[in-house]
């Protein structure tokens, strides 16, 4: 299951650049000294100083970048919880004359415990709204900081004189980078685990990482509450080197900092922000001392560049580095071209395989018990009924469509299924179990899976991330922090990328290859998940005749081999009559009929209903 | 509290919601139209707040601060439509975060610009409407009056635009649906420049209308952002209805706020405690519109 892997040259360049900034870090003090000893009007204990700044603001940079980076959320209350963090290591020490070193090691806890109860709020809301309510949060903590003043000292801050074995400025620097170097570590291990996968792909596609059975929101608060920990941590380590916490520390413009110097690293590499610290704190330095407005109009025309010249968001930082490294070594594997042509992968696959899934499709499939199970299901939007009144069965092992005109309501009742829409009344039973108005992720973990209607997968994880992470998330290991994501059901992965004919692919961004090669990588992730029942809405819209006939060549013969049971809705009629073993007809948002494609296909209703619409196609053929 | 203390206090909050409602319908309004949170918002009510005490004072007392506003909201107006075809246009359609940051990047570049223009001193002008009111033994500023009507009259002016004029259709209609206008002839591009340029335009109304009663420092950009923020979540984004309705409550809060002992030192805190109250009970605000 866990196999390791190939360094790449990739994977070589990093560990480079992580060895130069170690260096880099463990030298800052001697090298101040030697510039103090050449040139006497640098003063050694300040550039140390500076190198402090820049590991605190590096620590708090990568732990926003938890957030922005990793899951795509941008908060503006992550000043706060530095704050909080700062806040409690002053209080510690100065009102309660406790060690100080107690107090560092209760500002993370301090800074998260703040952290999860006010992410808890700003979880009520999803991206825009759940910025502005992180926003209204940030000046909540900070007016109560800046009004509090018997207790925080108010507009004032709290000003501490740290001991004797702290105030040495060569001490304190190692001790801060000893702390910060361990903080970063907890992270990367973080990241690169399961648990970080799961971040990952709700970044990349939070519909589909409910889909693939990841609870978005426990997530989206877990690391929230992770980031505001490390925070807390880098607030106190500022407390030590400036020896004093104040309330503009929480004030939402301060957020600015940690938001600069990661677009400046670049937000998607791990420690992008901590080089973007370093660049920040020199620049910081040497300009704004002399011209400190002109220092926001460049930290102004970097945002700006990084948001305008990086297509597709910041977040796209490492696809245009993935997609650059492609380049690169395209000319060394040249045999591995991405499809070009639509459906080019489908073509490709084995045609041997191909017909031995027709001798086995000869076979007769028999229905089995049911295995899900709509009773009455309605869903009204307003006056409009939607979905009114469906009963359904669909028996284990069959292949059953449904059909109807636009607006028969094929995609609201798929909704209803998989929990995208709740139902105003009726009840979805799946396997005896009963699933109605669970949450897709709920619904997801049951065994149903779904492939959307407009292709829904991580577009800039590979192929075989895109498997690996569906596995994941069904073994249920996203909850772990630790081990590496990449390295686990690799073999697994590659195996289900070959069967659905994307082998060749594996190590592509999904969202680099054509329409039809993504419909076979949601199958597939279907399948990644262990579904029993695959919801598929219309599997071939979009696609060429040809594409159309090899896609559901593919379909059936997956659901042959790993016996599985279809629903799908689908407009094309072929597709319907040489797949379907049953099939429904809604009309208005009800049940119109329902048999087999013989029977549907001679039923005068039905013909009335298509009527116009099928009247040139093969409805009597 | 006496009756006579209520309305005064009432009153004052009446001026506080004025240039706060003119400020936060324009954020509104481009957020309608444009589905972009606009973070250098408060830049233009700031650059224009500027431009209205230098050249009011230059002009001279009285009539002086009417050109300076005249000249305000046309710089704002046009600083918008600059920072629209050179940066919004970019955005559009990508994700929030990339609106966010790069408004925020322009915010951070017409501070910098603001601060060396004007330097870092706080400026002030002297009202064009001095004198006061006196009612039930306390006076009320003829200016603060003068903006209520104002922001009343606003208020009118832009519900006029948006329902009474072929300008006004086409912007709900974009609201309603982009592609479709195009299709229909109308060049949506250009529409949404000078839907921009008008919430600019109002932004910098409100900054040089707000000039007279408050001091002008090179600060009040963000401190009337985050204002027109909270108005904005709590009326709901993208309405004007939403915007008066939760400008009234906003500045009733800092007026009542600063005067009732009990809540005091919390006045601002008390903004944030209603906005992340009403983001939690209706996440879009009590008239707002759904994100795209």
């Amino acid at each position: 299951m866990i196999r390791r892997l190939p360094r790449s040259r990739g994977d070589r360049v990093r560990w480079g650049v992580v060895l130069v900034l170690f260096l880099f870090v463990a030298l800052i003090p001697p090298l101040a000294g030697l510039n103090e000893n050449l040139n006497p009007d640098a003063s050694s204990r300040f550039q140390i100083f500076l190198g402090t700044s820049a590991l605190v603001l590096a620590l708090w940079a990568i732990s926003y970048n938890l957030m922005l980076g990793y899951t795509g959320m941008v908060s503006f209350a992550h000043a706060a919880y530095y704050g909080v963090g700062a806040y409690t290591v002053a209080l510690i020490f100065k009102r309660y004359h406790l060690p100080i070193l107690l107090g560092l090691a209760a500002a993370p806890f301090a800074a998260a415990a703040v952290g999860v109860v006010t992410g808890l709020v700003a979880q009520r809301a999803v991206r825009l709204y759940f910025s502005l309510l992180t926003l209204a949060i940030s000046q909540l903590l900070f007016s109560l900081a800046f009004t509090w003043y018997d207790f925080t000292g108010g507009d004032n801050g709290i000003s501490v004189t740290v001991p004797d074995q702290l105030s040495d400025y060569t001490t304190l620097y190692y001790f801060t980078a000893a702390v910060v170097g361990l903080c970063l570590l907890l992270m990367f291990l973080l990241v690169r685990s399961p648990f970080g996968a799961a971040l990952l792909s709700i970044r990349e596609n939070r519909q589909r990482a409910a889909a693939i059975g990841i609870n978005v929101k426990v997530y989206e608060l877990a690391i929230y509450t992770v980031a505001s920990l490390f925070a807390g941590m880098a607030g106190g380590l500022f407390m030590l080197y400036q020896q004093q916490a104040y309330p503009e520390m929480l004030y939402w413009t301060a957020n600015a900092q940690p938001v600069v110097v990661s677009l400046l690293g670049g937000t998607g590499t791990f420690l992008g922000p901590a080089v973007g610290a370093f660049i920040y704190v020199v620049l910081d330095n040497a300009v704004s001392k002399q011209f400190p407005y002109q220092f926001d109009i460049i930290l102004g025309a970097i945002v700006l560049g990084v948001v305008l010249a990086v297509p597709g968001g910041i977040s796209d930082a490492p696809t245009v580095f993935l997609r650059l490294r492609e380049r690169f070594h395209r000319g060394e594997k040249a045999e591995v071209a991405p499809a070009e042509s639509a459906g080019e992968a489908i073509r490709m696959f084995d045609v041997r395989k191909a017909l031995a899934t027709d001798a086995i499709q000869a076979e007769e499939v028999h229905p089995g018990q049911t295995l899900l199970q709509i009773d009455h299901l309605s869903r009204r939007f307003g006056g409009l009924r939607a979905v009114e009144d469906v009963s359904l069965e669909v028996k284990q092992g069959d292949r059953h469509a449904i059909i109807g005109p636009n607006g028969a309501g094929k995609s609201t009742l798929f909704n209803l299924i998989t929990g995208q829409l709740k139902p105003t009344s009726g009840t979805v039973k799946f396997g005896g179990r009963e699933i109605t108005g669970k949450a897709p992720h709920v619904i997801a973990r049951t065994g149903i899976g779904r492939a959307f209607q407009i292709t829904t997968i991580f577009p800039k994880l590979t192929v075989r991330q895109n498997l690996q992470f569906a596995m994941l998330a069904h073994a249920g290991y996203t909850v772990r922090p630790f081990g590496f994501a990449n390295r686990i059901f690799y073999a697994e992965a590659q195996e289900l990328a070959e069967a659905v004919g994307l082998g060749a692919w594996a190590d592509l961004p999904a969202g680099q290859l054509s329409h039809g090669d993504q419909r076979a990588i949601e199958i597939a992730i279907s399948l990644a998940l262990g579904s029993k029942l695959v919801l598929l809405d219309e599997p071939t819209a979009g696609m060429s005749a040809y594409e159309t006939d090899k896609a559901m060549e593919l379909v059936r013969r997956l659901a042959t081999e790993r016996h599985l049971t279809l629903l799908f809705c689908e407009h094309d009629m072929s597709v319907v009559f040489s797949t379907a073993r049953t099939v429904t007809v809604m009309h208005q948002g009800r049940v119109l009929t329902e048999g087999t494609p013989e029977q549907v296909r001679h039923n005068p209703d039905v013909q009335k209903v298509y009527l116009g619409e099928l009247e040139q196609e093969e409805l009597g053929a | 509290m006496t009756p006579g203390q209520v309305l005064l206090f009432a009153v004052g909050g009446l001026a506080n919601a004025a240039y706060l409602f003119i400020v936060a319908a324009g954020l509104s309004l481009v957020f309608g139209a444009l589905r972009v949170i606009n973070m250098a918002h408060g830049s233009l009510y700031m650059i224009a707040a500027f431009v209205t005490v230098v050249i009011g004072n230059q002009l001279g007392a009285g009539l002086g601060f009417w050109g300076g506003m005249l000249v305000a909201v046309a710089v704002a107006g046009a600083i918008g439509g600059v920072v629209e075809v050179l940066v919004l246009r970019r955005v559009y359609g990508r994700e929030h975060l990339v609106q966010l940051l790069g408004t925020y990047a322009v915010s951070l570049i017409i501070a910098g610009a603001v601060r060396i223009v004007f330097g870092a001193n706080y400026r002030t002008i002297v009202s064009p409407i001095p004198g006061h009111l006196d009612l039930g033994g306390y006076s009320y500023a003829s200016y603060s009056l003068f903006m209520i009507a104002a922001a009343i009259a606003i208020g009118c002016a832009v519900w006029a635009m948006l329902y009474r004029t072929s300008l006004g259709r086409n912007i709900r209609a974009a609201v309603a649906d982009p592609d479709l206008l195009n299709a229909t002839g109308v060049n949506v591009t250009r529409l949404y420049t000078t839907v921009f340029m008008i919430g600019a335009a109002l932004a910098g109304l409100g900054g040089s209308i707000v000039a007279p009663s408050q001091a002008v420092g090179s600060s009040i950009d963000t401190d009337v952002l985050v204002l027109a923020f909270a108005i904005s979540v709590i009326g709901g984004l993208g309405s004007i209805v939403g915007s008066a309705v939760g400008a009234l409550i906003v500045g009733m809060v800092i007026s009542f706020g600063l005067v009732i002992p009990a809540t005091n030192p919390f006045a601002l805190a008390f903004v944030f405690i209603i906005m992340t109250a009403v983001l939690i009970v209706r996440p879009r605000g009590l008239f707002g519109l759904p994100e795209s």
